[in-house]
């Protein structure tokens, strides 16, 4: 029992030492979908303006390059309602969901 | 000083005049050239990109988790094995403690994707899960836990070797319609509500308060989501095959032996699945079901003159391969669930199962008992309940949760492959608790410390074969079973899991 309080101890510091490697850190992804679906699907479905886009059109790299890079540079004022908040939300739910993020280890 | 000024300014009129001028024909025709090289590079570049994608048949992913546990088993009581057992033996109605101090297991799982076509993928799972310093493979056989079958070699440690935990495909959008059929060794483990303490995605498409088994089987399923608006909406009708009766059982050589198949059947509903709430119905039904699976294990001792009762050490330790004697009966089994991931991160989970025995009156061969009962041409059906419950809520540098399960009398589910070291939690027939604390080092990589607290109030809990009885009265000399039947049992864990 002692030794794996021990372990249990030295798991916790390992814990408390390492440092968070989030690429959109603070993003609450829940809000974000929230947000991706209220305001983004209305241009970005197939035959809209916008075309079709979803969470899995493009990598968590290429999600975070877009957000940090291009600013939705095709339609600037499309972004221009949404506060710093609102993006990173929207940033982390595009990035939870990614072409490369895990999925459901499900049939169908 | 005048001249040397108006000089001066001449010239850094001039410099600016210089740099802006058009370049020559000679400059432009140099930088085309220069991009033309850069963009065959590039185009080199890109072809060995393309070729190794195409190649790449199947995309590699998995997770490698390594876990200490310490487990104290408390009360334990004894079984018809036990007296056998040389010099370890305990006499009927006796009781000891036994502890693990430390033991430490692997699991490592290697996932593959791959497409077919653009309808048709291909999804696998390889897994190695073992206890360190053990690569055996067989047990003896103590619990249901030692005993290596098909459906559970997931869940339990084995040895250092590689096995297809799952393997099948999905044709999805068949015909242009919402069918998808998908056919092999099914993703029937770790289903939800597993993936809040596995602090993983949803790890199954079955439930996993019912079903944590690696079945090999088809699923025809119907997105309905299309239809009626509501989002993850889908209906499944599964059916798998529990036991093959006649490969490998010798039956060549004794054509009389005549023990069926067992086949299960159902419907699995996810009435909603929008990311925020999940609600999931499901009902089957395994017919034919037998006194045993197929497997291997140590049998602790042998009955050598016949009467039943093991009466010789098994001290080669001979490696035994078993298969069913009789088939026992049917068995309903229904559920359901329902999950909700707030907005702040916060998420809990409801789930309640039922099962219904119908034993058919017949007994095992090993002297076990029937489905459910222990007495012959009992043909009474039995009702078991279970009910599951748990939340997981953000906590400093991570997660902190609780969960909590009851098994009745009669509670039987498919969740042995549940790869909890002292077995299914969910299998209990009794009362069990779970607290634990998840630190997210980073979004590959976490480390989670817990416990689990199983109460037991019957045994033979995840066993199909026998009356189950009170731990109570096999302590007190009353009534006996066939593996030792411990009263609790404590797990500590601590574990980290990388994902890559």
């Amino acid at each position: 029992m002692k030794r794996i309080s021990k372990i249990i101890a030295c798991l916790a510091i390992v814990a408390l030492a390492a440092t968070s490697a989030f690429a959109a850190e603070g993003g609450n992804p829940k809000k974000g979908k929230y947000l991706y679906k209220k305001n983004c699907k209305v241009c970005h479905v197939a035959g809209a303006a916008g075309g079709a886009l979803t969470p899995l059109s493009k990598t968590q790299r290429q999600w975070d390059r877009f957000f940090e890079k291009d600013g939705h540079k095709a339609a600037p004022e499309a972004i221009k309602s949404f506060s710093e908040q609102d993006l990173k939300d929207i940033q982390q739910f595009l990035y939870d969901h990614a072409a490369d993020s895990d999925q459901p280890e499900t049939c169908g | 000083m005048r001249k040397l000024f108006a000089l001066l300014l001449v010239a850094a009129l001039a410099i600016p005049a210089t740099a802006l001028a058009a370049p020559t024909v000679e400059e432009l025709q140099k930088k085309i050239q220069e991009l033309s090289a850069e963009l065959e590079d590039i185009s080199d570049r890109v072809d060995s990109n393309e070729k190794k994608t195409a190649t790449d048949r199947i995309n590699w992913y998995g997770d490698l988790r390594v876990k200490a546990d310490t487990l104290q088993y408390k009360d334990l009581a004894s079984t018809n094995f036990g007296p056998a057992i040389a010099g370890t033996g305990m006499p009927f109605g006796e009781k000891k403690d036994f502890d693990n101090d430390i033991l430490y297991t692997t699991r490592l799982r290697l996932g593959m994707k791959a497409k077919a076509a653009k309808n048709v993928s291909f999804s696998g799972r390889l897994s190695m899960y073992k206890v360190w310093g053990d690569s055996t493979g067989v047990q003896v056989f103590d619990s249901f836990n030692a005993f290596t079958t098909d459906g559970t070699n997931g869940g339990n440690p084995t040895g250092d070797f590689l096995r297809v935990e799952r393997a099948y495909f999905d044709w999805k959008d068949i015909g242009g319609s919402d069918f998808y059929l998908s056919i092999g060794r099914r993703p029937s483990t770790y289903g939800p509500p597993s993936q809040f303490r596995e602090n993983e995605l949803r790890g199954g498409t079955p439930s996993g308060h019912l079903v944590h088994f690696n079945f090999d089987g088809i699923t025809l399923g119907y997105k309905l989501s299309d239809l009626t608006g509501i989002e993850g909406q889908t209906v499944r009708f599964c059916y798998g095959l529990g036991y093959e009766s006649d490969y490998g059982n010798g039956n060549l050589m004794n054509p009389e032996v005549n023990v069926e198949d067992v086949h299960l059947g159902g419907i699995n509903f996810d009435a909603l699945n929008d990311g925020t709430n999940f609600l999931q119905f499901t009902l089957f039904r395994a017919e034919n079901i037998t006194d045993a699976f197929k497997g291997l294990a140590v049998y602790p001792a042998f009955d050598t003159d016949g009467d039943g009762i093991p009466d010789s050490p098994n001290q080669g330790g001979f490696v035994s391969r078993i298969a069913a004697t009789e088939n026992i009966g049917d068995m309903w089994l229904g559920g359901i669930g329902f999950t909700r991931e707030e907005m702040n991160g916060m998420n809990w989970f409801v789930s309640g199962g039922w099962n219904r025995s119908e034993p058919n009156g017949k007994l095992s061969q090993f002297g076990f008992g029937g489905l459910l009962t222990s007495t012959a041409g009992d043909t009474k059906e039995q009702d078991g309940f279970s009910a599951y419950a748990g939340i997981r809520v953000p906590a400093p540098l991570g997660k902190f949760g609780l969960e909590y399960n009851y098994g009745s009398k009669y509670w039987f589910a498919f969740t042995q492959a549940q790869d909890d070291i002292a077995g299914s939690k969910l299998a209990a027939r009794g009362n069990v608790g779970e607290a634990y604390y998840i630190f997210d080092i980073n979004p590959n990589m976490f480390i989670k410390v817990g416990g689990i607290y199983y109460d037991y109030e019957y045994s033979g809990s995840g066993v199909q074969v026998g009356e189950p009885v009170k731990v109570q009265d096999i302590q007190d000399g009353k009534a006996f079973t066939g593996f030792p039947v411990p009263d609790k049992v404590i797990d500590g864990y601590a574990s980290l899991t990388v994902k890559f």
